[in-house]
């Protein structure tokens, strides 16, 4: 638990965030025996901070380093700050998350294939298989608990009125929807409570029941005596010797004192703001558009996922904050169907807001105000809805870049991060808005509201995985094509973003990962 | 009316914004006759047609009809309080209920305070809603109302439920009408 490695010591792997990229993959290493150190920017909390108060846990945990948001979208306008709502603390996002547990559908990883050249997106197959994910799958539904599914054996969490409303207005119009497979307990296991139903799913949950790398992976690394664990540590740059080679991260600790951690191996896991500008940061002589950047694909392709949410108003009582934040999924055009206008497919996410955030986004920015917002939330009660997750364009121009002159408090250039809709984004979300529509009102919604996207938890592909190091950054073991000491752990190797939750999936590239990693350390090739 | 020395702008606020408040605007609530109380630190803040002013914008920006002014004072009387301290919040807000009235006499030739039609106002306010001060404004009565744990039962919300067992045993299934 107490493990302090030298800041020379040169044998250890350094992982850049506790994640779910980042905390899966030091606990699997540290079960093989492979020694790392991890650093995390922010605290560490326990599970007495967490409360069931959604401002309260924004202000506490979230990533709140400032940062622009710019493009011609809404959410520019009404976020400028804010593009991400993502975690700072040990666990990162594996905190705030609805335990959304989905594995990607088989024709996810060849949307190149599939669709041929979409203009004005920069699509890619994916170098793997759902086939060859399969196996990781299951390990990652093993490790964090999903419920509904083969590998644990554990049922559903049973239907809450808030999913009844939605599974009858889906069977009224024949579209398929299921109870949602989720990553909180719906039995005592592996150490942690049953889920209770409080729900807050979201912003962390009070009792554990949902998983999160900050009470699983992160002490079990601990426990293992092969892991050190550094909160408030914020990692500047990645330094790397004449070969090219990495040879360890400079970072700043809470007073502001800076380090290097020597390392064997880097792994960068800080979600896809955070990691792309961490290799543009590290540019040098030898590597000036930034480290693992010959393709230009660092910082680039960022997908948030296409979303937004829809809110029926009904006549009588749903009382949807009693229900497990996402109960369940209306899976009906999930799939690649180009008839329905748009390529790439979405999924209605049954998922509730407390009043205090429902009267931030039911109609966010400067103009949300007035009577019809003020009536629609005096009908909080009788609200059912979505959040809408679609498959997001990858597309060069929306990218994360430096500030050219404006510094952060830890003396970086602040990043600038762009995001505009693919003209696919926006059709797909029209349509999702109009299919939303019919289902709430063939169960009685008198009123439909449409919420535009707030800032995204879900951040994708500014390190994307390639067959050819011209086209991404990383090759299917997210090992960097140019440095081969240098590994991609989060999300931001994804080189689509499917339209599933991204954590099922950066959990299995994880568990596979270091099963790599172990084998080419045993070989004597890193 | 004069703050005296002796008045702290502490347990007092609430209820003076409320008492002067209510003596100026006309029609938006009963207002218990034990709040009416003269001296009002809040009102000496920002002014009298202020307090007043604000109170009317606020139920304009997150109108429901049925909630006591109380709960929009207890918004806007800390507010009016850091004012108190703070010069550039307190010309925020002198600056902002004058930019009001400019805008209202523009359009309808009287002052805000004396507009009748929530349209009108509405229209007014329209016109203001990109200022600073109007930002602020909402932005503390988001949270003033919508974010009071004292008024989630009104709106039919729970509020923190892990200390109660969650809903596990307390309904999370129950709806009659599908």
């Amino acid at each position: 638990m107490n493990t302090k490695f030298d800041l020379n010591d040169d044998s250890l792997v350094v992982i850049v965030g506790s994640g779910a990229g980042g905390g899966t993959l030091a606990n699997e290493l540290a079960q093989k025996g492979i020694k790392s150190v991890v650093l995390e920017a922010g605290k560490r909390f326990k599970l007495d901070d967490i409360e069931n108060d959604e401002w309260k846990m924004f202000g506490k945990i979230s990533w709140l380093d400032k940062r622009y948001l710019e493009g011609p979208a809404r959410l520019a306008k009404d976020f400028p700050n804010l593009p991400a709502w993502i975690v700072k603390g040990v666990g990162g996002a594996t905190m705030h998350w609805a335990g959304v547990a989905m594995r990607f559908q088989e024709h996810e990883f060849r949307m190149r294939t599939e669709n041929g050249t979409v203009p004005g997106a920069n699509v890619l197959d994916w170098p793997i298989t759902l086939k060859e994910l399969d196996p990781y799958y299951y390990k990652a539904e093993q490790k964090m608990g999903v419920c509904g599914t083969e590998a644990t054996g554990m049922p559903f969490h049973g239907k809450s009125s808030h999913y009844k409303v939605i599974e009858e207005g889906a069977r009224r119009i024949g579209a398929k929807c299921e109870q949602a497979t989720l990553a909180i307990n719906t039995q005592i296991r592996d150490g942690r409570p049953s889920c209770q139903v409080n729900g807050f799913c979201m912003q962390g949950c009070r009792i554990g029941a949902k998983w999160s790398t900050m009470y699983t992976e992160i002490p079990r690394a601990e426990a293992t005596g092969l892991v050190e664990v550094r909160p408030q540590s914020m990692a500047l740059r990645i330094e790397h010797d004449k070969q090219g080679n990495v040879t360890g991260v400079l970072y700043a600790d809470k007073d502001g004192n800076q380090h290097f951690q020597k390392a064997r191996l880097v792994s960068v896991a800080a979600n896809s703001i955070e990691s792309p500008r961490l290799l543009l940061n590290s540019a040098s002589p030898m590597f000036p558009d930034g480290l693992a950047n010959g393709s230009g694909q660092v910082g680039q392709n960022y997908m948030t996922h296409t979303t937004a949410g829809v809110y029926g108003e009904f006549e009588q009582p749903v009382h949807m904050y009693k229900s497990t934040v996402v109960p369940g999924i209306v899976h009906e055009w999930k799939d690649n169907d180009p008839s329905r206008g748009h390529v790439a497919g979405y999924e209605l996410e049954v998922l509730h807001l407390g009043l205090p955030f429902m009267s931030a986004f039911l109609n966010p920015g400067k103009s949300g105000w007035g009577r019809e917002l003020a009536d629609s939330l005096a009908n909080y009660d009788r609200m059912a809805g979505f959040w809408i997750c679609g498959e997001d364009m990858p597309v060069e121009s929306n990218n994360i870049t430096l500030h050219p002159t404006e510094k952060d408090q830890y003396g970086l250039p602040v990043p600038v991060v762009y995001k505009t809709d693919h003209i696919n984004d926006t059709r797909m979300r029209n349509h999702a808005y109009d299919r939303s529509t019919e289902l709430l009102e063939a169960v009685g919604a008198k009123k439909v509201n449409y919420l535009p996207p707030y800032p995204a938890s879900h951040n994708m592909g500014t390190n994307r995985m390639s067959r050819h190091a011209r086209d991404g950054v990383v090759n299917r073991w997210g090992q960097s094509h140019e440095i081969q000491n240098l590994f991609i752990s989060d999300g931001s190797q994804f080189t689509t973003s499917g339209t599933e939750n991204p954590t099922l999936t950066i959990v299995a590239l994880a568990i596979r990962q270091a099963d790599y990693i172990a084998d080419q350390m045993k070989r004597g090739n890193l | 009316m004069k703050r005296t020395s002796k008045e702290q702008p502490t347990d007092l606020g609430r209820r003076r914004f409320l008492g002067r408040s209510g003596i100026a605007v006309a029609g938006i609530g009963i207002i218990s006759s034990g709040l009416l109380t003269p001296a009002a630190w809040a009102a000496s803040a920002v002014g009298e047609h202020a307090s007043a002013t604000l109170l009317r914008m606020a139920r304009d920006i997150y109108p429901h009809d049925t909630l006591e002014n109380k709960y929009y004072a207890a918004v806007l009387t800390p507010l009016a309080r850091k004012a108190g301290k703070d010069m550039a919040l307190k010309k925020m807000l002198a600056e902002g209920v004058k930019a009001l009235d400019q805008r209202s006499q523009q359009l309808f030739s009287r002052n805000f305070l004396e507009l009748e039609h929530e349209s009108d106002r509405v229209l007014v306010l329209r016109a203001i809603e990109e200022s600073p001060f109007f930002q602020r404004i909402k932005g503390d009565l988001m949270m003033g109302i919508y974010n009071n744990p004292e008024l989630w039962p009104r709106f039919g919300y729970g509020g923190s439920a892990w200390q109660k067992g969650g809903y596990i045993n307390r309904g999370y299934d129950k709806i009659d009408w599908l």
